[in-house]
C-alpha cells in the first residue's frame, strides 16, 4: 500500500475509533483502575471482550501468513516502561487513545496531558544510546541476550513456526483463557449484585457513579453540559 | 440520530473497533498511538530546533522525522472522530481542571508515560489491541508492567483523592 493510503487507512480508522470510544466512554485506564480500585468492570469487560476477538482474528490470519505483525526484541524494558506508564495513565486519569478523545471533546487537562507525555518522549531521547540499555539495539537480533536484558523476539507466528502446530490453536487456548477471566467477572457481579440485594443498601460504596470513579481529569467529562457555563 | 442520543455499550464499541482493527492489521498494521505520538513529537522538535536534532542520535536513528508516518494519523483520525462525536451530541464544551492537584497529577502522568512509552517501545494501545492480540512475548510483559503501574497508580489516586 502507498504510503499515501495507510495515512488514508489510518485517519479513517481513527476517526471511527475516536468516535466510538467517545460515544462509549470506554477508557483503557478506566478498564483498569476501576477493576482495582472501585471493584466495577464496565470497560474491563469490553477491553476483554474485544481482545478475544483480536486475538482469533490476528492468528486466524497469522495461520495463513498474513498480517502485518509488530516486529521488534522485547525485553525488561517493556515491563519497565508499562509500570511507569500505568502510574502515569492513572495519574493523568487518561491512556493515550483517552487524551486524544478528552482533547476532543474540549478537555484542557487532556491537552496538558498530551502536551507533557510529548515532553517525556523528548526527555526520554536524550538518553537513548545504540550501545547501552534500555533497550540497547545493538542486542536485538531475535535472539534472547539475558545479559542485556533481552528475550528476542516470539508471537503466534515464530510459535507455528517452531512447533509446527497453527497459530489458531493458540490463539484459541488464549481466547480460552480471556474468556474465562470474563466469565469470573460476570459471576463477580452476580455475587456482588446479589449481596446488595440482601443487604437492601441503598447505594454501594464499592460501585460508585462513573463521575466518582473519574479522576481529575476525567471527571468533567462526565459532568453536565449545563455545568461547563 | 440514536448513536449521538445516549451512550453505546462499550462491549459494542470495542466490538466494531476490533473487526476495524483486524482489516488494519492485514493492510498495514495493528492499532497503535505511541509511534504517532513519538513522530509529532520529533515533528515539533525538528520544527524548534531545526537539522540540530539530527544530532540526538534517537531522531536520527530511530524516529527521524517524517509528517507521511501513517501511524500519526491514527492519533489525528481519533481527535477528529472525538470532536465529531462530541458536537454532535452535544457534548463538547470546555473543561479546565479546577485544583492545583490536578494540574500537578495531570503533568507527572503525561511525563511518565512519554517516559514509558519510550522506554518500553510500546503502549497501552499496543499492548492490549496489537501484541498480546498476536500473542507477543512483549504483549504478555507489558500487561505486567501496566497492571503492576495501574495498581501503584491507584494507590498514589486514592491517597490524592482522600486528601
Amino acid at each position: 500500500m502507498s504510503p499515501v493510503g495507510q495515512c488514508l487507512a489510518a485517519f479513517l480508522f481513527g476517526s471511527v475509533a475516536g468516535l466510538l470510544v467517545q460515544r462509549s466512554r470506554f477508557c483503557n485506564t478506566a478498564a483498569l483502575r476501576d477493576a482495582m480500585l472501585f471493584r466495577t468492570y464496565r470497560n474491563t469487560k469490553a477491553l476483554l471482550v474485544c481482545m478475544m476477538i483480536l486475538t482469533l482474528g490476528f492468528t486466524a490470519f497469522i495461520t495463513v501468513g498474513e498480517g502485518h505483525t509488530m516486529h521488534f526484541d522485547v525485553g525488561i524494558n517493556q515491563v519497565l516502561g508499562l509500570f511507569l506508564f500505568g502510574i502515569g495513565m492513572v495519574l493523568a486519569g487518561a491512556c493515550t487513545v483517552s487524551t486524544w478523545v478528552k482533547a476532543g471533546e474540549g478537555n484542557v487537562g487532556a491537552i496538558w496531558a498530551l502536551l507533557f507525555t510529548f515532553i517525556g518522549m523528548f526527555l526520554f531521547s536524550l538518553v537513548w544510546s545504540f550501545d547501552y540499555w534500555p533497550p540497547a539495539p545493538s542486542s536485538m537480533d531475535h535472539l534472547p541476550h539475558l545479559e542485556a536484558l533481552q528475550f528476542g523476539y516470539a508471537n503466534a507466528a515464530t510459535l507455528q513456526a517452531k512447533t509446527g502446530i497453527p497459530a489458531i490453536v493458540f490463539g484459541l487456548v488464549q481466547f480460552g483463557l480471556l474468556f474465562a477471566i470474563y466469565r469470573a467477572i460476570l459471576r463477580k457481579e452476580e455475587r456482588m449484585a446479589q449481596a446488595r440485594e440482601q443487604t437492601a443498601a441503598p447505594a454501594p460504596v464499592t460501585a460508585p457513579s462513573t463521575a466518582q470513579a473519574e479522576p481529575a481529569m476525567a471527571r468533567d467529562v462526565d459532568a453536565t453540559p449545563e455545568r461547563a457555563g | 440520530m440514536e448513536l449521538f442520543k445516549k451512550t453505546l455499550d462499550p462491549i459494542v464499541a470495542l466490538s466494531i473497533i476490533a473487526v476495524l482493527d483486524i482489516f488494519m492489521f492485514l493492510v498495514v498494521g495493528a492499532w497503535t498511538v505511541g509511534g504517532g505520538e513519538t513522530m509529532m513529537t520529533g515533528l515539533i522538535a525538528k520544527f524548534f530546533l531545526g537539522d540540530q536534532l539530527s544530532r540526538i542520535p534517537f531522531w536520527d536513528i530511530v524516529f527521524k522525522p517524517d509528517a507521511s508516518y501513517w501511524k500519526i494519523y491514527i492519533s489525528l483520525g481519533m481527535l477528529f472522530g472525538a470532536i465529531v462525536g462530541a458536537v454532535l451530541s452535544k457534548e463538547f464544551y470546555w473543561r479546565v481542571p479546577r485544583h492545583l492537584s490536578e494540574w500537578v497529577m495531570i503533568t507527572v502522568g503525561g511525563l511518565l508515560m512519554g517516559i514509558g512509552i519510550r522506554l518500553a517501545f510500546v503502549c497501552n494501545v499496543s499492548t492490549f489491541f496489537g501484541l498480546t492480540p498476536e500473542m507477543n512475548l512483549g504483549g504478555y510483559l507489558s500487561i505486567s508492567g501496566i497492571i503492576a503501574g495501574a495498581w501503584v497508580g491507584s494507590l498514589i489516586y486514592k491517597r490524592v483523592l482522600e486528601g
